[in-house]
């Protein structure tokens, strides 16, 4: 903790990290071909820096493979230049002089962390870590009893170790441990025993109640908000969220001042109230029949997958085994022409070898043609119906919407009736009912009133609008980009295909070519 | 053909005559009827005398001489007033039937019984459920009975028994005729719950005689491998179109015709010779439908019976009702009715319908009212009916109210021992068409066999094709062993839990390195070995659910180098040539890593390896390992070359080229070839090992007994005995245990009288003092014994000792070994004086012990302590 600067502190540079993989890589024999080639850092699975005196880490990204680093008995301060290596399971950072844990979120794979005998306070920042197995972090300064609820939600930890630390000290240090970690097996490299367990969960058990109630509440809050999110995603698929409610309604009369104005008028009330709900039900009929489309779409789309995916692997199956028969006679071939001595028969039968080759690719090649030929059929049938799929869907919640509208217009005519009737009412001064103050401006004349009702008219046949073309369009590019994607799907599919035949055959030709050097030389 | 026929028909008639004329009382007959049988009757009586019937002999061991009446009970010697009661009716349904139909033969009413006393067939039917799980169904029950009795031909083939015997009768003497073994068959089906019925009929001489030399065994049936139309699941909406077709139609319309004819002819060319033969051996019978049968009949309806069927009792096959063998049916019986059939039998028993609530087509003795009437879907009126005038046979005399009494059969019983042994003797042998079969009870065999099927090449049974044999309760597990005559081929069989998990060896010597397949059971194996086969030159092995995923080794090895020094084979193990690994696809790891097949070339140190294929590839990658050992010009040793690797990858990536993972990979590949072949040897060494035990099973021959067969197994007998007499002991020891130390003092007192504190005071004390002076008794008697043998002794040795110059050698030796005996007692006494000494307070204090915590002084005494 208080080691001197004895030494100049060293820099993590490529020397360093060089001379280290060359030490600790490959042994004996393989130490010379290491040597030869040089080992690339990415190749690196293990990688020792300790009692190097470094300061800073650095330097280390190219390390994308490395499973275990020790960095131990440095004089790092700060955890930093770990991000790229997120395969990382092991990390030693023990003897150094970090004050606080940090630039560990994304060393998801980390199973093991020591930081012994450093400067840390607070036991926070690790939760990227959800396969922590091991910790470490023996002689530090945590003096609050409380870091250790935070452990609690690493549900691999299984060994911990704490003494030398202030919160060590306290009285009830090894109960409180063990009651609030109880799947904890080793504590300060000794093994818990049923006991002590006993002992602890006596003691506190209390609180941990307490504490597992507030837990489980969190939780299922949780899983609440995900099963909600997760409707509105299924309701979004389907292109008709919020349509099982009135929350269209409602946000029609959101940004409708006058709306909300002249629902004071007398009978406005009612009729609002009447037209909200005949317009709730057509949102439901929307809704209803977008989440029915969306099944129907989807089986659709399943049946189309499993078709085209049942015919791919069906040539598949003919491919390989014509490539497998293939296989067996080059083998005999080559070793006869290996074998033969002659040079009219060696040429004799590297003819009808390369002949037998060309054959092959011909076969595959044609079998892929085929596919290509069968697939595209299928697939323009798909596109056809899934178009229709999504036309009718379209007219369906147009037609809806048409009611709404109409539903819209009805109830305009009506406002304006009251609305008039209302105005002539205050005119002649028969009105029982006083207006609130904010309504009163409205029926100063007739024009005024007549242009009110309209705007709030106005408005709501726009939010409708806009809903149904969100709808009609979101639906559109979804039907584009599906289609769009099986072709694009397909003819990758066809080129990685032609690729992989191409390479076999180029390798079984180079096989022929070499054994032809290799006669020519001989 | 036609003659022979004519001439049974006659025959058949003037029987009939004969026997109408014998039974039939003087009675209204109409005039034409009498008439025209009295002369066919001489004349048929000339003709009959022409006709030669072989009679077969008897063999009857098993006669009435034989049984001992005496000890039978009451009921089988004498008859109740409602059999004779019974016994009237039937008579009176006789005389009228034989009037009626006078054409007909006398029915089978009531033959005699053991005891010479009439008995009605129905009483003598007993229903019993068997006690044994087996005996439930019927086609079991009906190979009980088939093997449980040796069959016995009746008297007269041609007239039903005049006798017919208990089944206890039957079952003690383990043999019967037909009706003997219907009876018994009927009596324990309709126990089981089965609508069953004894038939009296006409059978064909296959039937008759039980002969199946006709027929071919069951056992050799092989049964129909059945043929899955896999049900083509309708074409998807999106299923592909097949490519075109471009051959041509007519080319292939024209080769399946040419197959066709060859394929004609070839049949051609067999059938005729087989043809002979089977005439060869169908001999016609001149009895044909004359031969008196009895059988089964059980009826559709009850224990979900879906058909009505036959069963012949002596064979325990089952027919269905239109079978040829079944030639007429007299009547039909089970223990409640007796069922007279009035359909014409011209045609077999093939138009026979059997609604046994017809009257018109079925007469019944008995009214019944739980028998199923007649089914409305039947038409009324049958044409084929001649007996018209038989549906007025007088019920209206019978008392309606009466039913069948009880049977007068013992329960029929059937011990443990007998049903294990089945057959008579435990031995039965049945001869089938080309195939013989016998059978063994369990344990009668000392190798434990069970059954043993022997199948010939030819009709006459020379030529042996195969022999299966049947085993149970080996040691081994072994349950079969076929054997091949022709090819020599065995295969044995074997039940879960041989030592070593063998499910079948097929094998042509026991020779090691021979031609041989082991398949084993492969969840009992740890290496999870299916099958080992083997021939001369290869070994290849099959695995499943293995955790390294192997899946298949192929060991090709070299001939044997011929060493100087010739040891053993084993120490001179082949040379392996190749040896070829393949693995199941290994879902953890990605294709281009997971290694699908292995081969080892050992000889070109070659390895070559294929990795699994990705899941949208047809290609997969492959590497191939070549080193060399000798060293480059310089004389350094060559570490890695890029030409030792050669390597196809379907997606080229970086870190595979570099020589370094190359080495690493060869390396490992080499430590994996070292490992095959040391497995390769291991399973060599199985082999030779199953083959030793094998050998060494089929010498010791031993058979497993069951812990729960009581009688044989000898382990659990000890055990038993010897819980029983541990049971005896510890009773007795209770029994002292429960001894009363305070009844002698508790007789004393007045009785029923509450103990007072004095008086539990006194009774311990009295007790204790007791007791005390037993102990001292007991010291005194010991010592006592002590000083006498002491001064036996010095008496002995002052003898000695003044006679010493005297004694001859004999006298010195019987002194010396008195002295050495003496001497042992006395040690014993001292011993037991010095135990006794030491126990004595002990014993003491623990009576009194027992005697604070009686539970009659306990509340007295506790004051005081």
């Amino acid at each position: 903790m208080n080691r001197l600067y004895d030494m100049e502190p060293r820099v993590m540079d490529d020397e360093m990290l060089k001379l280290a993989v060359g030490e600790q890589g490959p042994r004996d024999e393989a130490r010379q071909l290491a040597k030869q080639e040089g080992i690339l850092f990415k190749d690196v699975l293990s990688l020792q820096l300790d009692f190097q005196n470094i300061l800073r880490i650095d330097n280390l990204w190219q390390f994308e493979n490395l499973r275990k680093l020790q960095l131990d008995n440095n004089i790092i301060e700060k955890i930093e230049g770990l991000e790229n290596l997120t395969r990382l399971v092991w990390l030693d950072l023990s003897f150094n002089n970090i004050e606080a844990i940090e630039g560990l979120d994304t060393l998801v794979n980390l199973e093991d962390l020591s930081l012994f005998n450093n400067r840390i306070s607070k036991i926070d920042s690790l939760d990227a870590l959800v396969k922590l197995q091991v910790l470490s972090l023996g002689n530090n300064q945590i003096g609050n009893m409380m870091n250790i609820i935070y452990l609690r939600r690493f549900k691999d930890l299984r060994t911990l170790s704490l003494s030398g630390n202030p919160v060590a000290e306290a009285e009830d240090y090894r109960t409180f441990i063990c009651a609030y970690l109880p799947d904890l097996v080793y504590l300060d490299f000794r093994r818990i025993d049923d006991h002590m367990k006993e002992l602890a969960e006596m003691k506190h058990q209390c609180s941990v109640d307490e504490l597992k109630h507030q837990e489980s509440l969190m939780q299922a809050q949780l899983e609440d908000e995900q099963a909600r999110w997760e409707e509105l995603e299924g309701h979004k698929a389907a292109f008709v969220e919020h349509l099982n409610g009135p929350f269209l309604f409602d946000s029609m009369y959101a940004e409708d001042v006058e709306g909300s104005q002249l629902s004071h008028l007398p009978g406005v009330g009612e009729l609002v109230q009447t037209y909200k709900d005949k317009f709730v039900i057509v949102c439901l009929n929307i809704f209803e029949s977008g989440l029915k489309q969306q099944e129907k779409r989807k089986a659709e789309l399943d049946t189309f997958m499993g078709c085209v995916q049942e015919a791919v692997q069906e040539k598949q199956e003919q491919g390989k085994h014509k490539i497998a028969k293939f296989e067996e006679k080059h083998l005999l071939t080559l070793s006869s022409i290996q074998d033969e001595s002659e040079l009219t028969n060696f040429e004799i039968k590297m003819a009808e070898h390369s002949e037998d080759i060309t054959e092959l690719v011909n076969v595959l090649v044609t079998l892929e043609m085929q596919l290509v030929e069968q697939l595209e059929e299928t697939i323009n049938m798909f596109e056809r119906n899934i178009i229709d799929l999504v036309g009718l869907f379209v007219e369906n919640v147009q037609s809806l919407m048409a009611q709404c509208r109409d539903l819209e217009n009805h109830h305009h005519e009506k406002l304006l009736e009251i609305a008039i009737s209302t105005r002539e009412k205050i005119v002649k001064g028969e009105l029982d009912e006083d207006l609130p103050d904010a309504v009163r401006p409205l029926f100063v004349d007739k024009d005024t009133i007549v242009n009110a009702v309209g705007a709030s008219h106005d408005i709501h046949l726009l939010k409708i609008d806009n809903r149904e073309d969100e709808l009609v369009t979101r639906v559109n590019s979804w039907c584009a980009h599906l289609v769009d994607k099986i072709h694009k799907d397909e003819i990758m599919r066809n080129r990685r295909r032609m690729k992989e035949i191409n390479q076999y055959v180029d390798h079984v030709q180079s096989e022929l070519d070499r054994l032809e050097c290799s006669d020519l030389l001989d | 053909m036609e003659v022979l026929k004519e001439k049974v028909e006659e025959e058949e008639e003037a029987e009939r005559a004969e026997r109408a004329e014998k039974m039939m009382r003087p009675m209204e007959v109409r005039k034409e009827d009498t008439t025209r049988t009295q002369e066919m009757l001489r004349d048929l009586e000339r003709k009959l005398s022409e006709i030669e019937v072989s009679i077969p002999e008897k063999p009857s061991t098993f006669t009435k001489d034989a049984i001992d009446t005496s000890k039978l009970p009451l009921s089988y010697q004498s008859n109740t007033p409602k059999e004779e009661h019974l016994l009237q009716v039937a008579d009176n349904f006789s005389r009228q039937y034989s009037h009626l139909c006078p054409d007909r033969v006398p029915l089978f009413l009531y033959p005699v019984n053991e005891c010479n006393v009439p008995k009605f067939v129905s009483t003598t039917i007993r229903p019993t459920l068997m006690p044994y799980p087996e005996l439930y169904n019927w086609d079991t029950c009906a190979q009980f009975v088939s093997d449980f009795l040796s069959a016995v031909p009746l008297p007269d083939p041609l007239k039903p028994p005049s006798y017919l015997y208990s089944s206890t009768m039957v079952l003690k003497h383990q043999e019967g005729n037909c009706f003997d073994f219907s009876t018994l068959l009927c009596s324990v089906l309709l126990g089981a719950g089965y609508d069953a019925y004894c038939v009296y009929g006409y059978g064909s001489q296959d039937l008759c005689h039980m002969d199946l030399t006709r027929e071919v065994c069951p056992l050799t049936v092989k049964p129909k491998e059945m043929v899955k139309e896999e049900e083509k699941a309708p074409p998807k909406k999106y299923a592909v179109k097949p490519p075109r077709d471009l051959t041509s139609r007519f080319e292939r319309e024209q080769e399946v015709k040419r197959q066709e004819g060859v394929k004609a002819e070839e049949e051609k060319r067999l059938k005729p010779g087989e043809r002979l033969a089977e005439q060869e051996s169908a001999k016609t019978d001149p009895l044909h439908g004359l031969r008196v049968h009895s059988w089964v009949l059980v009826l559709s309806g009850k224990r979900e019976v879906p058909e009505s069927f036959f069963i012949d009792p002596f064979t325990a096959r089952s027919y269905s009702t239109q079978d040829d063998h079944f030639l007429g049916i007299e009547s039909l019986w089970n223990h409640k009715n007796y069922w007279v059939n009035m359909q014409d039998c011209w045609n077999c028993c093939k138009d026979l319908v059997f609604d046994l609530g017809d009257p018109v087509r079925w007469e019944y003795l008995l009214l019944e009212t739980d028998k199923p009437l007649l089914s409305l879907t039947e038409e009324e009126d049958d044409g084929t009916n001649d007996d018209d005038d038989a549906e007025n046979l007088g019920k209206e005399d019978e008392d309606k109210s009466f039913d069948m009494p009880c049977s007068w059969v013992e329960r029929i019983e059937i011990s443990p021992e007998a049903f294990e042994t089945r057959c008579p003797n435990g031995k039965k042998v049945i001869q089938y068409k080309r195939a013989r079969l016998e059978k063994w009870a369990p344990y009668l065999n000392n190798n434990g066999l069970v059954c043993r099927l022997t199948t010939y090449e030819d009709l006459e049974c020379t030529k042996i094709l195969e022999i299966k044999e049947w085993f149970q309760n080996r040691e081994d597990m072994l349950e079969l062993k076929h054997i091949n005559k022709v090819t020599g081929l065995n295969i044995d069989y074997f039940k879960p839990g041989h030592p070593q998990a063998l499910r079948v060896h097929s094998y042509t010597s026991m020779q090691p390195e021979m031609d041989r397949v082991m398949e084993f059971y492969e969840k009992v194996r740890v290496d999870g070995l299916i099958k080992r086969e083997e021939t001369p030159r290869t070994m290849t092995e099959y695995y499943q659910g293995r955790p390294d995923l192997l899946s298949y080794r192929h060991v090709n090895f070299g001939p044997r180098i011929k060493k100087l020094a010739l040891n053993s084979a084993e120490s001179n193990p082949r040379p392996v040539v190749k040896i070829t690994e393949r693995f199941f696809r290994n879902p953890a790891k990605p294709a281009d890593e997971d290694v699908a097949e292995r081969v080892f070339l050992i000889l070109d140190e070659r390895i070559q390896l294929r990795y699994h294929c990705r899941e949208d590839h047809l290609t997969a990658s492959k590497r191939e390992f070549l080193w060399r050992t000798e060293g480059d010009s310089k004389g350094n040793k060559i570490i890695m070359m890029p030409d030792m690797c050669l390597s196809f990858e379907v997606e080229p990536m970086e870190h595979t080229k570099k020589l370094l993972y190359q080495y690493e990979a060869m390396m490992k590949v080499k430590n994996e070839e070292k490992l095959a072949r040391h497995q390769a040897w291991e399973s060599e060494l199985e082999v030779l090992e199953i083959l030793k035990l094998r050998e060494e099973e089929e010498e010791a021959r031993a058979l497993t007994i069951s812990i729960y067969d009581t009688k044989r197994n000898e382990k659990s007998k000890e055990y038993r005995e010897a819980m029983e007499r541990m049971m005896h002991e510890e009773h007795l020891w209770q029994a002292e245990a429960q001894l009363d130390y305070l009844a002698p003092f508790l007789a004393q007192l007045p009785p029923g009288e509450k103990l007072t504190r004095w008086q539990a005071v006194r009774l311990k004390d009295e007790c204790l003092s007791d007791f005390k002076q037993r102990l001292i008794d007991k010291a005194n008697l010991i010592q006592a014994w002590f000083e006498k043998e002491t001064q036996e002794l010095q008496k002995q040795q002052q003898w000695y000792q003044e006679n010493q110059v005297t004694l001859t050698p004999e006298d010195e030796d019987l002194y010396l070994s008195y002295c050495s005996q003496a001497m042992f007692r006395i040690r014993v006494l001292e011993q037991r004086l010095n135990r006794h000494k030491e126990l004595a307070p002990l014993k003491y204090l623990a009576l009194e012990e027992k005697l604070y915590k009686d539970p009659r002084l306990v509340e007295l005494l506790k004051v005081f302590v």
